[in-house]
């Protein structure tokens, strides 16, 4: 009997590679910059369309019209923001540690990007099937603060000081609700794997993803992942009105760009991973299989396998930037907080609030197992 | 026990409370997602100034007779009068006059109070140069005339909102021809001489 086809590319690029005559080593030697390389394409299309879809969205809500000469649409607008700042002078001002300095949007950038490491696409389509997955990124995202603390203090400015403690303190308040939050999916679908917290969510299509099962947890991660982006209404880092840029003012050329390109990474990220936690990741709102059987297809055959690979990266993309879209029209519309506000909020309200949602979680875990898993 | 009760109560309420306001300022923003764009894209089209506009200020050298009563209504006594005394003929002769556009506040003072009329206000306002001292213009910089929006073929001219037709809002829609809201002072003039209108004061 075969074994049922399923999209792997992995052992698909490997078998192909190994029928040159290359030993096993070397052809996983071989795939193994591939996914990495891929990841790094797609993070930063991502981030080009996000930038693009945020200054044409904002335009549209200010009743402007946005970038229309650069591409079609202004498409390629934030290319050409790219390319401008690529070939700006790299200052690093009077008295500043030049090594800190140099070190801090490294040190940002870089676990966000390493955390694209664990979100999935498909059921073989991501780049690592980590068993402990979902803590992985919650463990390279409590990296950046430091990072922004680290540039803060090394730009030798009192804005940039004052941004870099706003922004660990804000970080540090919002990663435990955030952590809360996410432990309460992790206990319904007994992993933290994202491949099997989305697969736990895949039964009956729409009706079984966790955001019916976790309304307030998906509320709470979702707030905490705009407050971990610094996005409005948690922007008060880089709040302009009050402190310049924050910990970003002394920043220019290719070093400014990998904040802002960290930035919004992570925004596509947290995106993707509320689309993976809360709204069953690449599932489709029907299930396939239930729609294969409809058309008389065994789920099997590779053609059906191909297509629902495709309609799997479409539904996680289109979910991603569903909330991304959401999170622009939310910056225009709720203004910013205070630095009190925000951190009473964060310890007087999210936290508490993901507490009793963990302990509901639990209790309503014990009582029903069949629906909040077993 | 029942006081906390009541705080975690009131709580609630404030959540829910603000949680609908936050919603009802998104469909607000979402609502403005429909709406046309009402921006003028300058610099292809630009707005047409209105008559009374304050821009730029012409100079006619010839009509000038040298009183130098603009430097004196002047807030900063900015236009520079340069005549000498004719000893002969006793009269002043004028030989060059200029004001300075990047210190100008545009209040309009010298040409309300010139007597002669040589000093008007254009309807010029893209005075942006390289160097503060190309703004400080001379008799002949100032004696030239602005173009006009309405005749350069290279721009659209488009009304400012009060002088748009009742109702509307944007200008791109309007058809060129429309009339006003409102009517003109002359047509106000004509209308009161009328003879439908026979009282008398």
């Amino acid at each position: 009997m075969p074994t049922p086809f399923t999209v792997d590319l992995e052992a698909g690029f490997r078998g192909l590679v190994e029928t040159t005559g290359l030993s096993p080593a070397a052809s996983r030697l071989i795939w193994l910059p591939l996914p990495m390389l891929l990841v790094l394409v797609a993070a930063v299309v991502g981030v080009l369309v996000t930038v693009w879809l945020e200054r044409k969205i904002s335009a549209a809500a200010q009743q402007r019209i946005g970038p229309e000469y650069a591409g079609a649409l202004g498409i390629l607008q934030p290319l050409a923001d790219g390319l401008k700042l690529l070939v700006k002078e790299d200052v690093i001002p009077a008295r500043a540690d030049g090594l800190l300095f140099t070190l801090g949007p490294v040190l940002v950038v870089v676990p966000v990007i390493l955390s694209w490491l664990i979100v999935p696409f498909g059921q073989h389509l991501l780049i690592s099937n980590v068993g402990i997955g979902i803590f992985l990124w919650i463990a390279l995202s409590s990296i950046q603060p430091i990072g922004l603390l680290m540039s803060g203090y090394a730009s030798n400015n009192k804005y940039s000081l004052l941004g870099g403690l706003r922004a660990a303190a804000q970080s540090i308040s919002y990663e435990i609700p955030l952590a809360l939050a996410v432990l309460a999916v992790v206990m319904m679908s007994n992993s933290l794997s994202t491949v099997d917290i989305v697969d736990q969510q895949s039964g009956a299509g729409l009706l079984s993803w966790n955001i019916w099962r976790q309304p307030v947890g998906f509320l709470v991660f979702w707030i905490c992942a705009l407050a971990e982006c610094e996005r409005l209404p948690f922007d008060l880092p880089e709040a302009e009105e009050e402190l310049v840029a924050g910990y970003q003012t002394e920043y220019a050329g290719m070093k400014f760009a990998l904040f802002y390109l960290g930035s919004y990474i992570n925004l596509v990220l947290s995106a993707l991973l509320v689309t993976v936690l809360y709204l069953g990741g690449w599932g489709f709102p029907l299930p396939v299989e239930w729609l294969a059987s409809l058309l008389g297809q065994s789920i099997d055959a590779p053609l059906v396998q191909v297509l629902t690979a495709s309609l799997g990266i479409v539904m996680t993309v289109l979910k991603a930037y569903l909330l991304v879209f959401t999170a622009i029209l939310l910056r225009w519309t709720v203004p910013r907080v205070r630095i009190d506000q925000l951190l009473d909020f964060g310890w007087k309200f999210l936290l508490p609030i993901a507490l009793v949602n963990l302990l509901a979680t639990a209790a309503l875990k014990l009582a029903f197992p069949a629906v909040f898993g077993g | 026990m029942f006081g906390f009760l009541r705080q975690v109560g009131d709580y609630t309420r404030d959540a829910v409370s603000a949680s609908r306001q936050i919603a009802a300022g998104l469909s607000v923003t979402f609502d403005h997602l429909r709406r046309r764009p009402v921006t003028v894209q300058y610099p292809y089209e630009k707005l047409i100034p209105s008559e009374r506009y304050r821009g730029r200020i012409h100079y006619e050298f010839d009509k000038c007779i040298a009183c130098e009563v603009c430097v004196r209504v002047c807030p900063i006594n900015l236009p520079v009068v340069d005549w000498v005394m004719n000893k002969a003929t006793k009269k002043k002769e004028l030989r060059n006059y200029s004001i300075d556009f990047g210190v100008c506040i545009f209040c309009g003072n010298c040409v309300e109070y010139c007597p002669t009329n040589c000093l008007s206000m254009t309807e010029e306002y893209e005075l942006a140069s390289f160097d503060r001292h190309s703004l400080n213009y001379d008799n002949v910089a100032l004696g030239r005339l602005p173009t006009s929006v309405t005749t350069d073929p290279s721009v659209v001219a488009l009304r400012e909102l009060a002088y748009l037709p009742k109702g509307e809002m944007d200008p791109h829609t309007v058809a060129a021809d429309r009339p006003r809201a409102g009517q003109r002072p002359d047509q106000i003039v004509a209308a009161e001489a009328a003879p439908s209108s026979p009282e008398t004061r």
